[in-house]
């Protein structure tokens, strides 16, 4: 709960809006901030601050919140 | 009898719609088909909607330009009532599009909420209830259809001027015709065609393939745009797509977020075109071995003169280090050196266009004095033409950042940030870190000028200017980058670690 928190206040830094936006259903283009430019920046940040890399062949799959939190769960 | 003849792209449209009248035009954002005797259908209806809130020919409709098939129908409405579209820009902040409201001047607003002029909302035009059924004969020509030819301005397209003062580009019917023309002849568009449009409609690329479908029966498959990759894969198979347009940044999204992946559709991609910026020569050199058979088409040109030159990725592989060539007889490029004289091939000069694609002049005529030299529009890019006629481009004359193919004015943003802050600033393209953007503003700030806080001129600057304007680094600097003379030198070679 606390790793999704966390994963959560970075995405919401990285697209520069309040953490509330950030909900797990939230998905690239559910908000006007998380467009192409939006996601490098959370992507980006999430490797960064995390120290993870995802896997070029699941970047296209991480289309939302939820999804990220999977992910993020699945290579840690 | 409706009378059409002055909008080349409409009469393809409702040639369409005769021709093929269920044949699909348009696959809205949520998979709603429009077929071409629909979309002509709603085109009338929105002309007659139109004319009903007192629009004629001549009146300017700001319209933002949204991936809403309500935008489509009414964009050609204006056409066929011989109306002007100034297109905006939904990512566009309030304060900049009650700037350009108040530039053009339109006697209506659609898709924009505005306090100070008529408007309205996508949502409060309602098709079905309000308008003619099918079959009555629209009321909207009357007196109107004698004033408008070919040559009577379409659309207003802004663009950032160096300056920071938006420009806005007028084009006409015969104008925007003549772009989707020479594409869909170079490309090979036909009616087979089923294309995704990821590129926003706000912008001439996009706006332009929208037409260029419509103008060879082709069908059209709106998208929100690249960012989720997975959609875009799943359109590609779900709609059989065949060809799509993208920027150079959006290739590099697309490489970044998913490597090779999309080279498993090029069986069935027939044709990508890609415009606004330059692409480096190992990436088109890779586009041609990801996609063996597809048409990989290039264009340059700018709002002011859409698709000026072309080249093939594969045909021209000789030549990758090129914008390609003018291919038909319509448009003519030069290259013109300072006193106007024409330069002799492999000399640099300013890269100039004449033909059937060039803006007949801004909307604010002052700015045309500079910006025409005879029949020639100066691009105010600097290139050559070499022996074998292919134009390479080699620097800038005019000071814009080119975002990922968004214009953006340093000016603009040095004015925002003295607004803010009072501080004096050098605001100049540097290399986008990330290799997607191709160039991002960086900004230079006198120390001893600035009077707050950098984060605080950061918050400031974020209310003021769309995202993509947004400096990506700051440099607090004891001295501004400037040349002997005292002028701002804004293409300085910068180091930024």
């Amino acid at each position: 709960m606390r790793k999704s928190n966390n994963v959560r206040e970075i995405i919401a830094e990285a697209l520069n809006v309040s953490p509330d936006c950030i909900t797990d259903n939230l998905g690239i283009g559910g908000i006007p901030q998380w467009d192409s430019m939006g996601n490098m920046a959370v992507i980006a940040a999430l490797e960064e601050q995390l120290d993870i890399e995802f896997p070029i062949e699941d970047l296209f799959e991480l289309t939302s919140v939820n999804a990220i939190i999977e992910e993020i769960e699945k290579i840690s | 009898m409706i009378d059409i003849s002055h909008s080349p792209i409409l009469t393809a449209t409702f040639r369409n719609a005769a021709e093929m009248p269920d044949k699909t035009a348009v696959i809205t954002t949520d998979g709603k088909e429009i077929s071409y005797s629909t979309l002509q259908r709603n085109i009338l209806r929105c002309a007659n909607w139109l004319y009903q809130h007192g629009i004629s020919s001549g009146d300017r409709i700001m319209i933002s330009a949204e991936k809403d098939v309500k935008f489509i129908y009414l964009y050609l409405a204006a056409h066929l009532i011989g109306a002007v579209n100034v297109v905006a820009d939904a990512e566009d902040n309030a304060s900049r599009l009650k700037h350009l409201a108040d530039i053009a001047k339109p006697a209506i607003c659609i898709g924009i909420e505005s306090a100070d002029r008529r408007s309205y909302l996508y949502s409060e035009i309602n098709l079905s209830d309000e308008l003619e059924a099918d079959g009555q004969i629209p009321t909207y020509q009357e007196g109107n259809a004698e004033r408008i030819s070919p040559d009577t301005p379409a659309d207003i397209m802004f663009t950032s001027g160096t300056t920071g003062i938006p420009k806005g580009v007028v084009l006409t019917h015969a104008n925007i015709a003549g772009g989707a023309r020479n594409i869909n002849s170079f490309i090979g568009n036909t009616a087979e065609d089923v294309e995704l449009l990821c590129l926003p409609v706000s912008h001439s690329f996009g706006l332009g393939r929208l037409r260029c479908s419509l103008l060879a029966g082709a069908t059209i498959v709106m998208h929100d745009g690249f960012a989720n990759l997975k959609s875009v894969f799943n359109a590609f198979e779900k709609f059989r797509v065949s060809g799509f347009g993208m920027v150079p940044a959006a290739w590099a999204y697309i490489r970044r977020f998913s490597g090779d992946f999309i080279a498993r559709y090029a069986p069935q991609l027939k044709y990508i075109e890609i415009g606004s910026s330059a692409l480096p020569h190992e990436e088109k050199q890779l586009l041609c071995e990801l996609f063996p058979t597809t048409r990989i088409c290039m264009h340059y040109g700018l709002t002011e003169a859409s698709r000026a030159a072309f080249m093939e990725l594969h045909e021209d592989k000789e030549h990758l280090d090129s914008v390609g060539k003018s291919v038909n007889g319509k448009v003519d490029i030069r290259i013109l050196g300072k006193d106007g004289r024409e330069a002799t091939r492999g000399e640099m000069g300013e890269i100039c266009i004449k033909g059937d694609i060039v803006t007949p002049g801004y909307l604010d005529s002052a700015q045309n004095k500079e910006a025409f030299v005879g029949d020639y529009f100066r691009s105010g890019d600097v290139g050559y033409i070499d022996e074998v006629g292919y134009l390479y481009l080699t620097d800038r004359i005019k000071e814009i950042i080119n975002v990922g193919g968004k214009k953006v004015s340093p000016i603009e943003i040095e004015e925002e940030v003295r607004k803010i802050s009072g501080a004096e600033s050098v605001c100049i393209a540097a290399p986008d870190p990330d290799g997607i953007l191709g160039e991002v503003p960086c900004l230079f700030i006198l120390k001893d000028s600035l009077r707050m806080d950098l984060e605080e001129l950061k918050v400031g600057l974020m209310k003021r200017l769309e995202n993509y304007k947004l400096p990506r680094f700051f440099k607090i600097v004891d001295s501004l980058p400037l040349s002997s003379n005292g002028k701002k030198k804004r293409r300085a070679d910068i180091n930024l670690n």
